[in-house]
């Protein structure tokens, strides 16, 4: 399997929170198959940029915000334009 | 006495409005348009991914425009005093003009640039070098009223920006995006052509119109290109 990059790796984990929304910490970073501090750092990335937020109710739970959304949604265009510029 | 100022006025307009002012400020209008919609249009995809690329290929453009905003600035003071150099009249003025037209110049050339190499050029004073080598560019003109000078610097100019692109397009793992190279090619030597336009006045008069159509053509292409990516 090809090494992802960043933009796939962020991708990736906005699907899984779509996918199994809300979902808990620990089973997304399960999921995202990449290490735990790597996690960490793309993690707070989500958090900052706001494509995600933490709800707090018994547990902490990971949703996806309205920029998360766009992202998804957005995400095709911007492969498209990376390549056709060679960016 | 008023009336002679009304008329001069009046002279003044009327030259500025003629066929060869009026294609003048459409031309730069068209490009600063473009320039500035690709800028607009690509914030979005900026603000979701903070690429880099992106980012040099955003302001490359707002570089554009605003060296073409300078250069057309140039052109209609030029034009509205019938004077071929703009420091013969307006000295300080003209000189900043020119500076600021020539720094933004270089740097929309060196961050359209840096775009396709930001991967393989990894010092991060980089960014400090392009604005360094743009400011001597920028100050060589302003030094050196000599139009073998200028051309020389441009000659230059080309050879590197040439050979940096020929090289990454060697490297280039997507040859079916060679388009882009050549695109970048021509953008290169008719925005050469735009400098040397304003530099060494009527060295290209008589090309002046078929540099127009092709440079217009250069920067409705790449509009077209993004706004067909973006959406």
């Amino acid at each position: 399997m090809a090494k992802r990059n960043k933009l796939e790796i962020i991708r990736d984990i906005l699907r899984i929170i779509q996918k199994n929304h809300p979902i808990k910490p620990t089973p997304l970073l399960r999921m995202s198959n990449i290490s735990s501090s790597r996690f960490k750092g793309y993690y707070s990335e989500l958090l900052e940029k706001e494509f995600v937020k933490e709800t707090y109710g018994k547990n902490k739970k990971i949703t996806l915000t309205e920029k998360g959304y766009r992202y998804l949604e957005k995400y095709s265009a911007i492969i498209n334009f990376i390549d056709e510029f060679e960016l | 006495m008023v009336l002679m100022t009304g008329r001069a006025i009046g002279n003044g307009f009327g030259k500025l409005m003629s066929l060869g002012m009026g294609s003048e400020i459409l031309y730069s209008f068209v490009i600063i348009v473009c320039s500035l919609m690709i800028y607009f249009g690509t914030k979005e995809l900026y603000k979701l991914t903070s690429h880099k690329g992106i980012k040099y290929f955003r302001l490359s453009f707002l570089f554009f425009a605003l060296a073409y905003f300078f250069r057309s600035f140039i052109k209609i003071i030029l034009f509205y005093f019938e004077i071929s150099e703009l420091r013969t009249i307006l000295p300080i003025f003209g000189s900043v003009t020119l500076f600021i037209f020539m720094y933004f110049s270089s740097m929309a050339i060196f961050y359209l640039l840096y775009s396709v190499m930001w991967r393989k050029w990894k010092s991060k004073w980089i960014i400090c070098y392009l604005h360094i080598i743009s400011l001597a560019i920028a100050i060589i003109t302003l030094l050196f009223q000599n139009p073998l000078i200028y051309f020389l610097m441009n000659i230059l100019f080309f050879i590197f920006i040439s050979f940096t692109v020929f090289i990454s397009f060697k490297q280039s793992k997507k040859k079916k995006h060679s388009n882009l190279y050549a695109i970048y090619l021509m953008l290169l030597i008719f925005w050469i052509f735009n400098i040397l336009d304003i530099l060494i006045p009527n060295f290209l008069q008589a090309f002046q119109l078929f540099i127009y159509l092709i440079s217009l053509g250069i920067f409705l292409l790449i509009f077209y290109k993004v706004i067909r990516k973006t959406g």
